[in-house]
């Protein structure tokens, strides 16, 4: 059971109990077996948290939510650490230099395994780059990551709310959704169910049921065509 | 009014010098998400924005809006422009906001109010 889209401390709409310490603890209490944390625009607590977390036996997948020019949610899913940053860090500079107002905006801290704050981010996380779609997603895959967008269905960016229509030729094999329902146009991606949460209670309540033969990017591809008995479950609801 | 008389005082760029300006203007709808534009703008009226993406002009074709107007000085990249030029769509760039291009298309059009 996967929740591949939690926000930790460090996005400013997340909430500050949202350390990895709870992250791992709640996921586990959940019953959950592979998480991501997909923060905006930056993976400055993947580290921390996915360490925490296969030490507890929870497996991990490195993420990030980036916010395109258009103004669209784009999951970014990495094998490894190193790539997760590096990616990161070749989209920080496309990030408008604009301080966050952690009043109206909220905090943006960077906490260790033991709930330390280590770090304060001083620009403005919740905004877009300056890449467009097509430009992100093409440098996602020349970080072997694969892009997922974010809960397609949603009112404010959500890939078909933004742009009308999910733009052909992109290349996703998966998409997020919010809801039960496939919008029309995307009855060919495989569905991705998950919590999008930024508080501790939110974690697990959308989750996706992943059969894979281990955890990496590469076997996610396969389980959204559907290879070799993989498969990609979604609608699995916390009861 | 036409098409070419609009861009002529309002001093626009034309993008798509293979698209054909002589079409009439009705009337114009600002708006950035696509969404919300395919649902709402109408023939005939240019599309005030400053979205760039490419499918800015599968939107514009569907709703048959009669030019998009990109705001701000923005160019769309080549890639857009060309699709527009395939498509024969209007692409037209404005150096001024979206407000100010709104605000000179609507005295332009409706000189008495409406």
């Amino acid at each position: 059971m996967a929740d591949l889209h939690i926000h930790t401390c460090l996005s400013p709409c997340g909430d500050l109990r949202m350390s990895p310490r709870v992250i791992v603890e709640t996921a586990l209490a959940q019953g959950l077996d592979l998480i991501s944390v997909t923060d905006h625009n930056t993976c400055g607590m993947a580290g921390t948290v996915g360490d925490l977390a296969r030490e507890n036996g929870l497996s991990f997948l490195y993420g990030i939510e980036v916010q395109t020019q258009e103004e669209v949610h784009l999951l970014a899913y990495f094998d490894d650490l190193d790539s997760c940053t590096a990616f990161s860090a070749e989209i920080y500079p496309f990030l408008p230099d604009v301080p966050n107002d952690p009043v109206h905006f909220g905090d943006q801290v960077v906490v260790d395994a033991t709930d330390e704050i280590i770090r304060v981010e001083p620009r403005l996380l919740l905004n877009s780059v300056t890449l467009s779609l097509e430009e992100v997603v093409a440098r996602v895959r020349n970080r072997g990551g694969l892009a997922v967008p974010a809960h397609v269905d949603r009112t404010g960016f959500g890939i078909m709310y933004q742009l009308g229509f999910i733009p052909p030729g992109l290349g996703f094999s998966i998409i997020e959704l919010d809801g039960d329902e496939i919008p029309p146009g995307c009855e060919k991606y495989a569905v991705l169910h998950s919590s999008d949460a930024h508080y501790p209670e939110e974690i697990g309540r959308r989750t996706s049921l992943l059969t894979l033969e281990r955890v990496s990017v590469e076997e996610l591809r396969r389980a959204a065509a559907g290879v070799g008995g993989r498969s990609i479950e979604y609608g699995r609801r916390r009861r | 009014m036409r098409l070419n008389e609009l861009v002529d005082l309002l001093a626009l760029e034309h993008l798509t010098p293979a698209v054909s300006l002589d079409r009439p203007v009705t009337g114009g709808y600002c708006g950035d998400l696509l969404s919300d534009v395919l649902a709402s703008a109408r023939p005939d009226e240019v599309w005030i924005t400053i979205q760039r993406h490419i499918n800015t002009v599968a939107v514009a074709k569907v709703t048959g809006i009669a030019a998009i107007i990109v705001c701000k000085g923005i160019r769309p990249n080549d890639d857009v422009i060309h699709k527009a030029e395939e498509d024969g769509i209007a692409l037209l760039s404005a150096r001024e906001s979206a407000f100010e291009v709104a605000g000179r298309v609507h005295r332009l059009l409706f000189p008495e109010g409406r």
